[in-house]
């Protein structure tokens, strides 16, 4: 016998579910009355929306004075946001695209979810680069429109580079959410009673038949925008992470930025997938498709990427050490031990320490334990921007123009504000449309595979027989 | 209706083939005139050595991430390469004797060897270089590179050792082993595999530095390692062997990862690139000013078009990834494209005589060869003692009856 | 024939095809293979999800999606230097940072960004366009039974269009295959 013991795959989908059950599990939540704690809900995620409508609409009154901006730290909670939101909508495009071509089935699961999760949050970024230009009525001269100074947009900003990325990762990642939803759509229709569902679904769903003739366009369609949105979602981070690293700013400018920066946003982005996840399963009775084999192979992927976060770090602060450059040398050290080391250490816990906690598999499937850390992450994942941006800005150069930055009321309100924003469009999207992929669910179970049916057409579940170990002779 | 699929090759290697002999005769050629070339312009003979240690070395360690990552992620895309990945990267502990010749030619190859620098009297002091001396001297390179293929050697051997046994004991246990093997091998291999990359190749240059040399000298090894696979299956096909087992959705696969990692290649290379470029900060940018004059500028510019557009256009296509003839034509193109981009980072740093500019060597091709000869020697010489696949691998049976995703 | 009758003709609805259900991913698999096999090229298959493989079951030509996207991708990649080349080199050229107008390397981004925006348009919108969609009304639509289709129904439609047609004759095909519920669809 062996010391080690085969682990045999879990199954996809847990419980003895059908295609039937699978179409009830999913769409009964979109079919069903709203539930009270849904309106209550939303009652609090308005209460904070309006939160962001009064710190978006007093900046514009007052100009952006009233943010904690000071003279070295000329860019602060606004960048450091926008940066935590792109990066938490990585996430979704990641498990939609890349693990579909790495043809990581369990995917579809939590795609849709996080699909959903990328476009608010993308969203929520968005919201920080457009007001923080001041004169937000103008904020079209970023587009290359004519204007009445007859110029064009400065094509070898990175700012600007950022007005493309953005733009694009969301249309694009609107529109692979949508071609995803249409046949879910066309299900509700298909079981909705009421005249207007019956009417909404219907257009929204497009006509939808299932025809194969269509599935078979519909999954090239597919492929190629898991194709499109895989570079893609490394090139938006990528860019990000240029408005810092093509500066000369010492801790800026640094070339690992732009893998650090996608490993950072996958990191975050699992993070919060499992955030909402572990809460919306449980509350919608999810556990069946969203299983805690799931969370294991999301918190494998929190503490790889976590991993590589602590790799950049641990780069950087050797190169500035070895480039023998003093000012690369100067905020290193400040970081770790500077006005702002408690930011620096926070960031360091909760990044590079606390996914290691993962390596265990009885931490990895703990559902309290994984809820707590995806938090934490996150948090970190804040920090890290803030170190980043509010660091190198407030200790450059030049001692004597040193400054500390602290952030005023208002940037606190725009920040907490945009999480009315998110959860607002989180509990329409919860309501109104499918949370999970029902057609890409369906097609992982084994009943799909016309192979697992013998030649009556009766369905043979698949088996995998172990082998019994043999003695190897001498 | 699922049925077991049935191998008709035979697992063996041909024991009386001629193929490891021939590749260690080339070999021996190789490595005689090199040791000649060594006696006639020593400077000449360590650069080019360090450049065909460096593209050899990177395919085994390619090698070696590839099956702790099919291990960790519990992939069946490559279980009839497995014993391929297994046998280059359980080698690498015998290449470790091939990198005496660089501790050597130490003095030769890396500036920062000469004491005069650090020496505060002399006029060659050097305030960039003293700083660093606490990583860029002998001692501790030495004991790093101990280091470096202490872990990999323990990693590959390991691995190896735990899938050939699982090939005779059916004991699918040993994928559990595999994983925890591969779990800390993995952070393990990123960590050595940049601080390689610093000390062979950015020390070179030992005033320059960038913080993603470590994941560039990654990306242009694993670019590599695809076309050496495709071409090694090409090969052995045209032997006869394994013709059937491996199928063309199997190679498709190699091609597919072969197009990705172009990509990954390109976007690393291109984003280390535009930031130094950007910034144009005189201690950054002057390696590659070095590298974009005196002849080396074709090179750059051949990078762009042989070793990403070019493989790019001709790869993006799906019938072009089962076709034979494009998947082996792109892969010597890059293959060629690594080789000069190793020498086109190593050889501007040889300032030894006349040798400002490009100017190729016989010696570049006496190691290439001498080396490729005992690479592929060794390879063939571990390959054909045991099965060509690792037959009782749980995924086995899942990778055979593979067909083509669309 | 007289007059009221020939009016009655023209207000009977047309049949569309009929409709044929199945148990399983299988089933419908093989009854799409035998359909081909029996001559008929206008059908097709309906299924909550795609099922593997049934492309070569039905016979299938290889998805025209991707020129389209080509196509797109290209119109992006020249649109975006185009566009860049014109306005800041010919139409009012500024020196940023001492680079050439021409900065080919910082106009990677948005270049790269365009192919992809107009590659997925391509994409998507290509995908309607060759699968005739948006498209409200369906003959099937009037099948109430068809309403599984997108739950966990397996259905085959072989279209009266079909030059082979014969209403007995392909009941008799589908009956035969094993359906469960034969019924005829009208316009």
């Amino acid at each position: 016998m062996s010391k080690y013991d085969y682990v045999p795959e879990p199954a996809l989908v847990k419980g003895d579910h059908d295609f039937a059950s699978l179409t009830r599990l999913v769409t009964d939540i979109n079919l069903r009355p709203t539930p009270k704690g849904w309106y209550l809900a939303m009652i609090g995620a308005n209460a904070l929306l309006a939160v962001l409508g009064i710190a978006v609409g007093y900046l514009i009154w007052e100009g952006t004075g009233v943010w904690g901006l000071n003279n070295p730290v000329g860019w602060g909670w606004a960048i450091i946001n926008f940066v935590w939101w792109v990066g938490i909508g990585h996430a979704g495009t990641l498990i939609s695209a890349v693990l579909f071509l790495f043809r990581q089935d369990w995917r579809t699961a939590i795609n849709r979810f996080s699909e959903a999760m990328t476009i608010f949050a993308v969203m929520c970024a968005g919201v920080f680069p457009a007001i923080h230009v001041g004169r937000i009525w103008v904020i079209y001269w970023v587009f290359p429109v004519p204007n009445q100074m007859a110029m064009w947009p400065n094509f070898n900003s990175p700012l600007l580079w950022d007005v493309f990325a953005v733009s694009t990762y969301f249309t694009v990642s609107f529109l692979f959410w949508y071609v995803g939803l249409v046949p879910d759509l066309a299900t509700i229709r298909d079981r909705a009673t009421d005249k207007i569902r019956k009417y909404a679904y219907g257009i929204f769903s497009l006509g939808w038949t299932g025809s194969n003739r269509h599935w078979w366009n519909y999954e090239k369609a597919y492929m190629i925008l898991a194709g499109l949105a895989t570079p893609l979602v490394l090139s938006v981070h990528t860019i990000v992470s240029f408005d810092f690293a093509v500066s000369l700013i010492p801790g800026w400018h640094t070339t690992i930025f732009p893998p650090y920066f996608v490993a950072g946003a996958i990191f975050s982005g699992f993070a919060m997938v499992l955030t909402l996840m572990i809460v919306a399963r449980k509350i919608y009775g999810m556990k069946d498709i969203m299983t805690d084999d799931h969370m294991e192979k999301m918190n494998i992927v929190i503490m790889v990427t976590g991993s590589m976060v602590g790799f950049a770090y641990m780069m950087e602060f050797f190169i500035a050490w070895y480039s023998g450059v003093e000012y690369e040398k100067a905020i290193f050290l400040l970081r770790a031990t500077g006005p702002y080391a408690w930011a620096y250490w926070a960031m360091m816990t909760c990044n590079v320490l606390s996914p290691q906690f993962f390596w265990f598999k009885k931490l990895r499937r703990s559902v309290g334990f994984t809820f707590f850390i995806s938090i934490v992450v996150n948090i970190g994942m804040w920090f890290e921007r803030f170190v980043i941006t509010v660091t190198s800005l407030a200790n450059d150069y030049l001692p004597s123009s040193w400054d500390y930055y602290s952030p005023t009321i208002w940037d606190i309100l725009t920040y907490v504000g945009t999480f009315g924003l998110f959860f607002t469009m989180f509990l329409l999207f919860l309501r109104f449309l499918p949370m999970i992929a029902l057609a890409e669910v369906k097609m992982v179970i084994p009943q799909a595979d016309p192979h697992n049916y013998d030649e009556n057409h009766d369905y043979q579940a698949p088996k995998v027989e172990i082998p019994t170990p043999k003695a190897v002779e001498a | 209706m699922s049925h077991k699929p049935t191998i008709t090759d035979s697992l063996e290697f041909p024991q009386n083939s001629m193929i490891p002999r021939a590749a260690f005769g080339l070999g021996f050629a190789g490595l005689i005139a090199s040791f000649i070339g060594y006696f006639l312009q020593p400077d000449q003979f360590f650069f080019s050595y360090i450049v065909s240690f460096t593209f050899f070395a990177g395919i085994s360690l390619s090698a070696l991430i590839t099956v702790m990552l099919h291990h960790i992620t519990k992939a069946s895309w490559g279980t009839v390469f497995k014993r391929f990945f297994e046998v280059f990267s359980s080698n690498i502990w015998v290449w470790a004797i091939f990198f005496i010749p660089v501790l050597l030619g130490m003095h030769n190859l890396y500036h920062w060897t000469h004491p005069e620098l650090f020496d505060k009297a002399s006029a060659e002091f050097d305030k960039i270089l003293y700083g660093k001396s606490a990583y860029l001297n002998q001692t501790f390179f030495i004991v790093r590179q101990v280091i470096y293929f202490a872990i990999w050697g323990w990693l590959g051997h390991k691995l190896y050792k735990a899938s050939v046994e699982m090939d005779k004991t059916s004991d699918w246990g040993m994928t559990t082993l595999m994983r925890k093997i591969s779990a800390p091998g993995i952070p393990l291999f990123a960590l050595s595999v940049a601080f390689a990359g610093f000390d062979w190749l950015m020390s070179l240059d030992p005033h320059w530095f960038s913080t993603m040399f470590g994941v560039y000298f990654f990306a242009i090894n694993f670019q590599a390692f695809w076309p050496v696979m495709i071409l090694l299956v090409f090969f052995l096909q045209r032997q006869g062997i394994l013709k059937d087992t491996i199928k063309q959705v199997h190679i498709y696969d190699l091609g597919a990862w072969f197009f990705a990692f172009t990509v990954f290649y390109a976007y690393i290379a291109f984003s280390q690139f535009l930031l130094i470029y950007y910034a144009n900060l005189p201690e950054e940018t002057l390696w590659f000013y070095n590298r974009l004059e005196g002849g080396f500028e074709y090179i750059a510019y051949g990078l762009l078009i042989f070793r990403f557009a070019l493989p790019f256009l001709l790869l993006i296509n799906r019938e072009a990834k089962r076709s034979r003839f494009m998947l082996g034509l792109v892969s010597v193109i890059v293959l060629v494209m690594h080789f000069l981009e190793i020498y086109w980072i190593s050889m501007p740093a040889n300032h030894a005589g006349d040798a400002h500019g490009l100017h190729f060597s016989w010696i570049d091709i006496a190691t290439f060869l001498g080396l490729g000869g005992m690479f592929f020697g060794l390879f063939f010489n571990k390959f054909k003692k045991e099965s060509m696949i690792p037959q009782n691998d749980p995924k086995m049976d899942e990778c055979l009856s593979k067909s083509y995703h669309h | 024939m007289s007059a009221p009758a020939k009016k009655k003709i023209e207000e009977q609805p047309k049949l569309h095809g009929i409709l044929g259900e199945f148990r399983n991913p299988k089933a419908l698999y093989d009854v799409a293979a035998l359909t081909v096999k029996s001559g008929y090229n206008k059908f097709d298959t309906y299924s909550p999800f795609p099922i593997h493989g049934i492309d070569k079951a039905m016979n299938l030509k290889k998805s025209k999606l991707g020129w389209i996207v080509i196509g797109h991708g290209l119109v992006g990649f020249c649109g975006a230097l185009t566009m860049m080349y014109f306005m800041a080199v010919m139409d009012y050229p500024m020196n940023i940072s001492g680079k050439p107008f021409f900065n080919a390397p910082a106009w990677v981004p948005i270049t790269f960004e365009l192919t992809v925006l107009l590659s997925a348009f391509g994409a998507v919108f290509g995908m309607f366009f060759l699968n005739g969609l948006p498209k409200l009304n369906n003959p099937l639509f009037n099948v109430d039974r068809f309403k599984k289709a997108t739950d966990d129904g397996f259905f085959i439609c072989i279209e009266a269009e079909d030059s082979l047609f014969e209403t007995e004759k392909v009941k008799e095909l589908l009956k035969e295959a094993g359906a469960t519920h034969i019924e005829e669809v009208y316009d």
